[in-house]
């Protein structure tokens, strides 16, 4: 999982997805959120897959980086369903919708900085766990670079190769260990800054004013629209149902716009 | 088992909004409980410890799809209430990279505490009949039968699940307990004994160079004090 790369993309100022508020970004994320959990028409949920790829392609996100992450739910969702579904097609929309959601997680997290994507949470709950959450995201950053570099010297001193797994899997753990010790050593580090600056019991977290408000509400009615979308699928699934391989289609068109917009704008930029 | 990997809008709503009312009154409770006494110590604690995981988390054994969780170490590490708000940050953090549903965050977050939680106290009982010379040992069967627990769960809400499809109306269709309980019984195995032998390496291994951490907690430590605190004491 590559950390400096989500961060480096949710700082920047990309494309119109980091200009939008991180309310109103939240609000769309629970509708589709939402559109996602209630389907279970197959061409629906990958309507909304396609519309999500479209979103994440327009707001000049690192793709590779997105769908690598939104793809990692979908091989626990294939075994869930290889174990779990009836047949083939529910066991198809099952990892669909776990692709879906994962990629509306991602989409958010890639276009607005933690601390905006946290602080409605960090305000609804103890603070202490709300001010351990803010700091989790920023201690993981330095633990996964941490072991890496543990790993990586542990191997090289030790002389370790692939052809050692029981040498490989002690030293592996090791690092483990070493991480774990160093990882309590920084938990010692940062109270010491925390007294220093004199920690109350709360970390502020301000969530920034709207950009513009036209656009948040923007993104706000086309996630109520696919939201109300998924529920009419859902409701009156015996008449809409043969009319479903429709869906998918405007959604391959906005993709096939994204796209291309997208190819462009990288040409401009070189 | 730590974490449920179900997909979002898969378990009928019921069961999933059970799951966040739940977990969202035990970690009030344990909000609470934690910040009766030194909470400058506990917020760093519990975020290094909270990502320790999600770093363990974040590496997948491919063939196995499996991963390993440290749950039962941060359980010892951190004691009972300060898990509970670790499950539920790493489940938190998890849901918004994508690695696992948010609906079942809150259910996650319950299997992962259980995990955290039966574990310490595993860990501990059998620490008390075998001795610190055990450690290894002690940590290695009582991360075994957490895992064997707490996959019984996983198997247990499926059930309730299936339960749930098979009553609703709708498209919604019913899910195959008996296939899935066979398939994480054959796959569970393989990974609570990669689980219960790395965590007994790497608790070993802390017990050897630094003992107080596992048998007093990361808390127990005598208080630092940086040098302009010691500089105003004098």
């Amino acid at each position: 999982m590559n950390i400096g790369s989500i961060d480096r993309s949710a700082v920047g100022d990309l494309g119109w997805l980091h200009r939008i508020s991180p309310r109103a970004k939240l609000v769309a994320f629970a509708l589709v959120l939402g559109a996602v959990v209630v389907t279970w028409n197959l061409f629906v949920a990958a309507a909304l897959l396609l519309l999500l790829a479209a979103t994440a392609a327009s707001a000049r996100i690192d793709l590779r980086l997105a769908f690598s992450l939104a793809a990692y739910p979908a091989l626990f969702a294939a075994i869930f369903a290889l174990s779990s579904a009836p047949d083939a097609v529910a066991g198809a929309t099952m990892v669909v919708k776990a692709v879906a959601a994962g990629l509306a997680a991602v989409t958010i997290v890639l276009t607005t900085p933690y601390p905006h994507v946290f602080a409605p949470i960090q305000r609804v709950v103890p603070g202490i766990v709300g001010d351990a959450l803010l700091m989790t995201y920023r201690t993981m950053f330095l633990l996964l670079g941490k072991f890496g570099q543990l790993v990586r010297a542990v191997r090289l001193r030790a002389g370790l190769r692939g052809n050692h797994p029981v040498r490989m899997a002690r030293a592996t753990t090791t690092a483990l260990g070493s991480l774990l010790l160093y990882a309590l050593d920084l938990a010692q580090r940062d109270y010491d800054i925390m007294r220093l600056r004199g920690y109350s019991g709360r970390l502020r977290v301000p969530l920034p004013k709207s950009i513009s408000l036209r656009r948040d509400a923007a993104l706000i009615a086309a996630a109520t629209a696919t939201f109300a979308l998924s529920v009419a699928w859902r409701l009156g699934w015996r008449t809409l149902g043969v009319h479903s391989w429709f869906v998918p289609l405007p959604a391959l068109v906005l993709l096939g716009v994204a796209a291309i917009t997208r190819t462009t704008n990288q040409e401009v930029d070189r | 088992m730590s974490h449920i990997h179900i997909p979002d809008g898969v378990l009928p709503a019921w069961l999933w909004v059970s799951g966040w009312v739940l977990t969202l009154a035990i970690v009030f409770v344990a909000g609470r409980l934690a910040e009766r006494t030194d909470v400058r110590r506990k917020v760093p604690l519990l975020a290094v410890v909270s990502a320790l995981m999600l770093v363990a988390m974040s590496s997948e054994i491919v063939p196995l799809a499996y991963h390993v969780n440290l749950t039962v170490i941060a359980g010892v590490l951190l004691g009972p209430v300060l898990s509970v708000i670790a499950a539920f940050i790493v489940e938190v953090v998890l849901a918004m990279l994508g690695h696992g549903g948010v609906t079942v965050l809150g259910l996650n977050t319950l299997m992962i505490a259980t995990e955290m939680v039966l574990g310490w106290a595993l860990f501990r009982g059998f620490v008390a009949v075998l001795s610190r010379r055990w450690v290894r040992v002690a940590t290695g069967i009582a991360t075994a039968l957490t895992l064997a627990t707490t996959t019984t769960l996983l198997v247990g809400l499926v059930a309730l699940a299936g339960e749930g499809a098979a009553a609703a109306a709708g498209e919604q269709p019913s899910l195959s307990v008996a296939r899935f309980a066979a398939m994480v019984y054959t796959l569970g195995p393989l990974g609570w004994m990669l689980e219960a032998l790395i965590s007994a390496w790497v608790l070993g291994y802390v017990a050897r160079v630094r003992p107080g951490l596992v048998w007093d907690g990361a808390l127990a430590h005598q208080e630092h004090h940086v040098l302009g605190d010691k500089g105003v004491r004098q």
